[in-house]
């Protein structure tokens, strides 16, 4: 390749040669650049040639190479390997000879031939947005034909093939199937008796409704939307610390399935539920809800210390740009970080427009109460400050006057906050309201209080108060932060945990915590920054006790390990009311007790909030440190008719714009998503992607046809699993025929339903079902996982119970680090990214865990126990354990075996078996 | 894209598993067979890969740095990158004297006395570059190319294309003695490939291995459950028909009641020798440890176990190789209970004829920065050294490896490779080459790509292959 590359040369040189670039320069570039940089390399790496003079003036993306005449030119400083992040060639400086060489023919004008062979095309400039519109996925959604079914669809494309649907299954194996398809556990016997015997014609429908008005079909669907956003309650990393309040959006989650909220509704939640200026509540009334969606973006990987904040930030976003544009719209956009997509009409300057959106969006855990809530919380918190100020009155001649003495700041402090105001600050929850305070109500003795206003989350005075106060973000300055604090003692070790904390979150990171004490008045703690100097920080307040309360009055940030020296302390202590007047003391304290008592509670929410709303430039090669032209917020081109107006982040148009113009993919995913679930292969096999290198559908014009009747019903999930579970193709046996064996043996027509393997999650729940341990209750923070001798790593959790309170799975803790064994041996996704379509693998991890697990082992015996405190008769057992197991009667051979198996071992060995057999986690 | 011999091809195979169907099961368990797939003819069969968790220092080991000890306690004369602690600017000379060894006269410091004796089989490695400063994505990007979480481990590579070779144990196993790394499971996990391929744990102890110990106490009873599944099951597929996965399960229970069997045998030193014992230092309480993760290592590359990763042993007060503080005293120990285990290991693969075929490689997430951490200026004897991503040192050995070799060299100060940089995309590159892949060719369908252990990057270097 050398050779063609020096014809190149020579034919270039033969007009104007110059003998030092022809015997030091060239041979150099030649030998040292080439591979990378020249016709040769089939995209040159950073846009940039040196095979030719006009390529070394034009250089790369990050301008010209050569500036003649100039020493700082790029490449002079590349090959110096003087800049931290530009050093050429990588495999090894050039020798000083070489480099001096290079410098005196770069400060000689950088002769050299002038003729060169005309450049080939940079780069792949301007994408033909129009052409790639003609993209199937992207096509409107033709009206639907109300006389076409999905039968008639299949059975059109079947019959073409010569083949047709199998018939139908048994009643028994169709009732089990659709079970664990809307609710994820198996149906009783008595289910499966009573539909086996129902002879009106709507039985299989009546089914189908009892089953879709579940509350478990909201838990069973939400594991399967959970896999799509990359769920998880911890940070991952280093010390896998909690992601406070993610539990709440699972719960969101399986509420708005069970509610049936509109999709589209739930996609716009998703992006800017925050801002939505009629958010849903929650049924009691006392939340919002739309916020929580936002928790989305959260879910993420958070590195405990970033050494470079920018780039954290960037990789924060490309995973949530990432799980956004998969989960809704099936598109991989994150593959235009670094360049325009290599095939889905997506450029790198799209990719930055939607980045700008998430790059104004800052993570806020965030108190939802609704307005009706909030003012219940602002009547009884002004109830509590009457009564103090009925005391206050009484008191008000032997108040103690407070001096004003501010601690000293000394040279070297930067005063960060003292709470004058709380501008600058975001305040969730009632506890800071309405300001900082200078006055300290009458009930909080506060030893050291000088007078100056505070940030007190005791309100008018009363600890049933929370919320939070959080800083904008800022670069940490120093290497030291001195807090003075007062409040009740919390516990340490909870770390973010803790309900009462002032922490510095860096890059995300809930990094270091200064917690009060519970000493009687201030006193200053200070952390050394060791890890967050010159990281991207922010600082909150944090008051999430409701029996405490937390009191800050001055950050500083500080070359010093020493805090300021303190004030003097006023000399004279509070007077105590009681020692004035103890009977209207003791009245005064009754009615504030029984405010408190009924003192209302508070939601929390892991949300979204706009923050420092701005565009970003392009990444030149995903590079935040070679930034190109500026990305105005948009959505992407490709599916945009109006640009949607950018208020604050923008978030709320980007909203709209999913379900308007976006409208036709995002209903099309979603269809697939759930076609994917009941059939088990997507009409797009690759559910997540539609773009280009995604599969093409298999039958399209069902597709479409299921999308527009998707948006015809109001986006209603429940009334798509009714169209596709009330068919004969669901209905049929999967038995396969050997004709259509050979004629399609992928089956990608569906002449016959799918066997398909239970997750782990619910092979869990059917073993808690079975032996009759099922923990029916929902919602709330999550059972921690049992974490068995063979996990292990920092930030090991306390292990949960073995049977995890008998709660079904979707309730277990998603603990990034800590992923539950059983799941994770059934393929359960690692919360990286979304997946819409599990792998479904068989390892000896499997069989291990049902053979040997001690969770196996007492679910048979509980199940074995059950069945032998209900019957005595050992042909009626095994018919329950059939029936509770795989929803049929045994043959006679395997009565014959499980009695003669049982008598020569016990009951509770023959269950063990029967949750080992392939029947029990098969669903034909 | 890896190609099969036989039809259909392996994309087929697994783009139907990754839908839930086909023959993902059957095809992992019928790849047991070695070398199903190479692209080339392959130079190793296995690999031992020594990781060195927390990340050793380099000019305290194989990469000696006169001009610390010259300049000791002097600043740096330039402005080092941001680190994770950032407070290193002054210069620390290595505590430790090094002496050249062999033929090839490689310098080995006084920490690695028995490593040392083998120096004619190493290709030390100067001059390695990664990318992140900071110990779990760096974790994650030696194993996986990647410095986040998700993406599959060079093991889980290497057995998706070479299949296990074992017939009763799984292709890609992990030994650890009480220490698992930043980043945890994750490291050793299948990412987005099937999770067939993802790294089997081996604690220390009698059961390395979760729920590898029978349940059933009972003689036979065990054995008897399995009889009668197997003939439930046979009636599975009757009523089912015959459906790929549901022979696999059945098979999958005979390969699980196999890998009972195996493990224990597999734990039996019985049959060692005493010099082989010694050899590895199972005699000794600092070596023990390490000593039993290399012979147990030695042990599965016997049975055709494709990549065998071994994890430092824990040390009470020392945190792995991460010493920030009490670098001699910390090094020091880490070095004295694997040296000799590493050297016994690397002697009895080569007396067996089995180094020749088995790639041995030994190295940290990244190495340590040539300045003094001296926080708030504690004592000379407590300062240590923090993470250093640009320039650092690992060593091969074995498996197509040109021994007696030092490749690559960083700066007078240690800081940054200088000469032959070797990124740790390229390392991936030369190893996948080792084993007969081509990093180019080694490709998993996700996410609309063709995804590779070495992404976008990745050479082979050709100045360390024999």
């Amino acid at each position: 390749m050398k050779r063609a590359l020096g014809l190149l040369l020579t034919l270039a040189v033969a007009c104007s040669a110059d003998e030092f670039f022809e015997k030091k320069i060239r041979p150099v570039l030649v030998e040292q650049c080439y591979a990378c940089h020249s016709a040769q390399s089939k995209t040159p790496m950073g846009g940039l040639r040196l095979d030719s003079m006009g390529a070394l003036l034009k250089g790369g993306d990050t301008g010209p190479a050569v500036k003649p005449g100039d020493k700082n030119s790029l490449l002079l400083r590349a090959i110096s390997y003087r800049d931290l992040n530009l050093k050429m060639p990588p495999g090894g400086k050039l020798s000083d000879e070489r480099i001096a060489d290079f410098t005196r023919w770069v400060e000689a004008g950088a002769p050299g031939p002038t003729q060169v062979a005309a450049p080939a095309a940079a780069s792949s400039a301007g994408l033909d947005l129009e052409r790639a519109r003609s993209f199937w996925a992207f096509q409107p959604l033709p009206p639907p034909d109300p006389k076409r079914t999905i039968d008639s669809f299949l059975r059109a494309k079947l019959k073409e093939n010569g083949l047709d649907l199998a018939p139908a299954a048994d009643r028994g194996v169709w009732i089990r199937r659709v079970s664990f398809s809307l609710i994820g556990l198996p149906p009783s016997p008595r289910e499966v008796n009573d539909f086996v015997n129902d002879q009106a014609p709507d039985a299989y429908r009546k089914v189908v409704e009892r089953l879709l008005a579940s509350p478990h079909y909201g838990e069973r669907w939400t594991r399967h939307w959970l896999d799509l956003v990359r769920f998880s309650e911890t940070n991952g990393h280093e010390f896998d610390n909690d992601k406070l309040d993610a539990w709440r959006y699972r719960d969101y989650v399986i509420r708005a399935l069970n509610q049936d909220v509109p999709y589209d509704q739930f996609v716009r939640e998703h992006i800017a539920g925050d801002l939505m200026p009629n958010p849903r509540l929650t049924p009691d009334g006392a939340a919002l809800e739309s916020p929580l969606g936002t928790s989305v973006y959260w879910f993420g990987e958070v590195l405990n210390s970033a050494t470079d904040s920018v780039k954290s930030r960037a990789d924060q976003v490309d995973n949530q740009l990432d799980v956004v544009s998969k989960a809704f719209l099936g598109l991989t956009v994150a593959c235009a970080r670094c360049h325009d997509h290599k095939f889905d009409p997506i450029p790198t300057l799209d990719y930055y427009s939607m980045a700008g959106y998430l790059h104004s969006t800052a993570l806020r855990y965030a108190v939802i109460d609704s307005p009706a809530r909030a003012r219940e919380i602002a009547a009884a918190h002004a109830g509590i400050a009457a009564h103090n100020e009925s005391i206050r009155k009484l008191l008000a001649s032997s108040l103690p006057v407070r001096s004003d003495a501010a601690p000293t700041i000394r040279e070297g402090d930067e005063l960060f906050a003292e709470f004058d105001s709380y501008d600058g600050w975001d305040l969730t929850g009632e506890a800071f309201r309405p300001g900082p305070r200078r006055e300290v109500p009458p009930n909080q003795p506060l030893k050291g209080y000088t007078g100056e206003s505070i940030a007190s989350s005791f309100g008018a005075g009363t600890d049933r108060l929370v919320g939070s106060v959080t800083s904008k973000k800022f670069i940490m300055p120093k290497l030291w932060v001195h807090v003075r604090l007062a409040g009740t003692k919390t516990g340490l070790a909870l770390r973010e945990r803790a309900p009462l904390r002032v922490t510095v979150v860096a890059d995300d990171h809930p990094s270091q915590h200064f917690f009060p004490d519970g000493s009687p008045g201030f006193t200053w703690k200070s952390i050394r920054m060791t890890k967050e100097i010159g990281r991207t920080c922010y600082i909150e307040i944090v008051d999430r006790d409701r029996g405490g309360h937390i009191v800050v009055d001055k950050i500083v940030f500080s070359d010093s390990k020493e805090p300021p020296a303190d004030p003097p302390i006023p000399e004279n202590a509070p007077i105590r009311l009681e020692d004035i007047n103890p009977t209207l003391v003791s009245d005064l304290q009754a009615r504030r007790a029984a405010i408190e008592a009924q003192f209302p509670h508070s939601a929390w929410g892991m949300i979204a909030g706009d923050e420092d709303p701005h565009d970003v430039s392009v990444h030149i090669r995903g590079s935040h440190k070679n930034l190109g032209v500026p990305a105005p917020r948009r959505p992407l081109q490709i599916l945009t008719k109006t640009v949607p107006k950018c208020e604050g982040s923008g978030r709320l148009g980007l909203a709209q714009w999913m379900t308007t113009d976006a409208a036709p993919l995002v209903a099309r995913v979603m269809v697939n998503r759930i076609w994917r679930h009941h059939f088990g292969r997507g009409l797009v096999p690759t559910t997540d992607n539609f773009g280009k290198t995604g599969e093409r559908p298999s039958h399209p014009e069902l597709l479409d046809w299921l999308a527009a009747r998707f948006v015809e019903s109001g986006w209603s999930v429940k009334a798509m699993h009714r169209l596709m579970l009330n068919t004969e193709a669901y209905r049929q046996s999967s038995r396969v025929e050997a004709t259509a064996s050979q004629i399609d043996p992928q089956n990608h027509l569906l002449h016959h339903m799918p066997v398909h393997r239970l997750e782990g999650e619910a092979i869990r729940d059917a073993l808690l079902n079975i032996s009759g341990s099922l923990n029916r209750d929902m919602y709330g923070r999550g059972v921690r996982p049992h974490i068995g001798k063979y996990q292990d790593g920092r930030g090991k959790p306390a292990s949960g119970p073995l049977d995890g309170d008998n709660r079904r799975s979707i309730y277990i803790q998603v603990r990034r680090n800590f992923l539950t064994p059983m799941f994770l041996a059934f393929d359960y996704p690692l919360p990286v990214s979304t997946i819409g379509a599990r792998t479904s693998s068989t390892v000896p991890s499997q069989a291990l865990m049902m053979m040997n697990n001690e969770f196996a082992a007492e679910m048979a015996k509980r199940w074995a126990g059950k069945v032998a405190a209900e019957e005595a008769d050992p042909v009626q057992r095994v018919e329950m354990l059939y029936r509770a197991a795989y929803a049929r009667l045994p043959e006679d051979w395997e009565r014959r075996e499980a009695i003669a198996f049982a008598e020569k071992r016990s009951w509770q060995d023959l269950a063990h078996v029967l949750i080992n057999s392939a029947e029990f986690i098969y669903v034909p | 894209m890896f190609h099969r011999r036989a039809a259909p091809s392996r994309r087929e195979m697994l783009c139907q598993a990754a839908n839930g169907f086909g023959g993902l099961a059957l095809l992992s368990l019928l790849r047991e067979q070695a070398g199903a797939a190479a692209h080339h003819p392959a130079r190793a069969k296995s690999v031992i890969f020594l990781f060195m968790d927390g990340g050793p220092s380099q000019m305290d080991t194989f990469d000696p740095k006169p001009r610390l000890k010259r300049d000791h306690g002097k600043p740096l004369p330039f402005q080092p990158p941001t680190t994770v602690f950032n407070i290193s600017d002054k210069m620390l000379g290595s505590p430790f004297t090094f002496r050249r060894y062999g033929q090839s006269g490689a310098e080995v410091s006084e920490l690695f006395p028995h490593v040392a004796e083998c120096a004619d089989d190493l290709c030390i490695i100067r001059s390695m570059v990664a990318d992140h400063s900071e110990h779990t994505a760096a974790n994650y990007f030696m194993h996986s190319g990647s410095g986040f979480q998700g993406r599959p481990s060079i093991g889980a590579w290497v057995t998706y294309g070479l299949g296990s070779g074992s017939k009763n144990l799984p292709g890609f196993i992990v030994l650890e003695s009480g220490l698992i790394p930043p980043g945890g499971l994750d490291c050793f996990g299948s990412g987005f490939l099937p999770a067939s391929f993802q790294g089997t744990l081996f604690r220390s102890g009698e059961h390395p291995i979760a729920d590898i110990e029978p349940i059933d106490k009972q003689p036979g009873l065990q054995r008897d459950k399995l009889d009668l599944l197997a003939r439930l099951n046979r009636g599975v597929l009757d009523r089912f028909g015959p459906v790929n996965e549901i022979e696999a399960t059945i098979a999958n229970y005979e390969l699980a009641f196999r890998m009972q069997a195996e493990v224990p045998d597999l734990l039996d030193f019985s049959k060692e020798s005493e010099a082989t014992r010694k050899l590895y230092g199972l005699d000794e309480d600092l070596t023990s440890a390490f000593g039993r993760e290399c012979l147990i290592a030695r042990r599965l590359v016997e049975r055709g176990v494709r990549f065998v990763e071994l994890l430092t042993p824990a040390h009470k007060g020392l945190d792995r190789w991460d010493q920030h503080s009490g670098i001699e005293n910390g090094h020091r120990v880490n070095a004295k209970s694997t040296d000799k285990p590493i050297a016994g290991l690397l002697k009895d693969l080569k007396s067996r004829g089995l180094l020749d075929s088995t790639l041995v490689v030994w190295g940290g997430e990244f190495g340590r920065t040539p300045c003094a951490q001296f926080p708030d200026g504690s004592y000379v004897k407590e300062v240590g050294r923090d993470h250093n991503p640009f320039g650092f040192t690992m060593w091969m050995a074995g498996g197509g490896v040109k021994g007696g070799t030092v490749w690559g060299a960083t700066d007078e100060f240690g800081y940054f490779a200088i000469e032959n940089k070797v990124h740790v995309h390229d390392l991936h590159a030369t190893m996948l080459h080792l084993l007969g892949m081509d990093h180019t060719r080694l490709t998993f369908r996700y996410s609309g790509r063709d995804m590779r252990l070495t992404d976008v990057h990745g050479n082979v270097i050709g100045g360390v292959l024999a």
